[in-house]
């Protein structure tokens, strides 16, 4: 690599990571990009719908999107993923191409017209899987050095084994969140345990580069939502976004 | 031996058929999806035959998609960096032909031009020829800058296929023996 213009931490918020998209300047746009990590099954969707009601509320036009949720790529993700083709490398650039499609199309518009963006997941769930199935750290940075640097990134922390309880609770392990596609054993609780624990750690290491701020996964819903909702607010009153 | 085109993977062909049918890949997407196409190909296609001893023949490589999407205002060191984990090929070859001989070549053969590969998405144009001249110098000048940078050998495409497939032969003749390897058929 010859310089370092990748998705790496101390970057402005609304700022181009890297490179960026050179045919589309984001610059002054008004809105604001509020991102939502955590691992699999961890309650981000319900966090997020709980947010939106709030924001709106509050008069803010607010979007969300979501991971692998492009139109371009949602069909082709499922293809392959329920067929045995997909590799490491095609499973990240597929991750990347719906990324890209995504925010051309949902995220700087939105921006551009002064909503806030909920992300459900950002590019930190595509840096951590890669991560760990052993893909070149600085290549997925660079990678996404086209990504938006969003204004505050929250990431839902919990232990592995907390996790595994709640995704059976919630109905059971499949086979991606199990990381069974590395080929570990045929024990899916196991595998499910080891995968999620590199997971972890993977997101772990990346939380000060990225400037993640922590919440305690295990605690109630509500008292999520009243920390999401305080450090919010206050990033709002001190900032000068859009209110609709 | 062992023939890969551009474009060619099951994996991406759904995504590639939509964007392109509805006309809405982006720059960014237009990049990925052929970076995914690639990188299926690469894994399945080219390196195992590369471990096998075979001569693999690559019908365009990644050279296209740095003077294509640079062409279309994505990043030059992005789309190189993108790209790291390709196989450096043995010997590049790059056909050139002015504009004008290939706008006459597509003419003349009735073609009727494709959407992206016209650069009708860059919006130069609403004529398709126009913008296929004005997007395509632009890619050739890319070409241009490429056989500095990664030393391509070029073939002057303007000549008779008879007298272009002489000049190939002997350069993939001369990078075999060069390369030492041995090959199976």
């Amino acid at each position: 690599m010859s310089d370092d213009r990748g998705a790496h931490g101390g970057v402005t918020a609304g700022h181009y990571y890297g490179h960026g998209l050179p045919y589309l300047s984001i610059d002054n746009y008004p809105g604001r990009i509020i991102a939502i990590e955590g691992t699999d099954g961890i309650g981000r969707s319900t966090q997020i719908r709980l947010l939106r009601e709030w924001l709106e509320v509050r008069g803010y036009g607010v979007i969300e999107t979501g991971w692998t949720r492009s139109p371009l790529m949602q069909p082709t993700i499922e293809i392959a993923k329920s067929s045995n083709t997909l590799n490491k490398l095609t499973f990240t650039l597929l991750y990347a191409c719906d990324f890209a499609d995504r925010l051309e199309k949902e995220i700087i518009p939105a921006l551009k017209a002064g909503f806030i963006v909920l992300a459900d997941r950002y590019i930190f769930t595509a840096i951590a899987r890669a991560g760990v199935r052993g893909i070149d750290r600085e290549w997925i940075r660079h990678l996404y050095g086209f990504a938006i640097a969003p204004h505050l990134t929250f990431y839902l922390k919990i232990d592995a084994d907390a996790l595994a309880r709640r995704v059976l609770e919630r109905g059971g392990m499949d086979y991606w969140e199990s990381g069974m596609d590395m080929k570990a054993g045929d024990d899916i609780y196991e595998n499910f345990r080891a995968y999620q624990r590199q997971l972890l750690k993977e997101y772990a290491s990346m939380a000060d580069e990225f400037a993640f701020r922590m919440l305690d996964a295990k605690k109630s819903v509500n008292a999520i939502q009243d920390e999401l909702r305080r450090q919010i607010g206050e990033f709002l009153d001190s900032d000068s976004p859009g209110r609709m | 031996m062992f023939v890969t085109e551009w474009n060619s993977s099951a994996l991406v062909k759904a995504a590639t058929k939509t964007g392109k049918k509805k006309n809405a890949l982006t720059p960014m997407t237009f990049s990925l999806l052929h970076a995914t196409d690639f990188a299926d190909r690469l894994l399945y296609k080219i390196i195992p035959p590369l471990k096998a001893g075979m001569i693999v023949l690559a019908d365009r490589y990644t050279y296209t998609a740095f003077s294509r999407d640079v062409s279309r205002g994505v990043d030059k060191q992005w789309v190189r960096d993108l790209y790291s984990f390709a196989v450096q090929p043995d010997l590049a070859v790059y056909f050139r032909v002015p504009i004008e001989v290939s706008l006459d070549r597509l003419m003349a053969r009735r073609v009727k031009l494709k959407f992206y590969e016209a650069g009708m998405d860059m919006g130069w144009s609403t004529n398709p020829v126009e913008s296929f001249r004005l997007f395509q110098s632009k890619v050739l000048g890319e070409y241009d800058d490429l056989v500095n940078e990664f030393g391509l050998s070029v073939i002057d495409a303007t000549g008779s296929i008879t007298d272009q497939q002489r000049v190939f032969r002997d350069m993939v003749s001369r990078a075999i023996e060069s390369t030492g390897k041995e090959t199976k058929s």
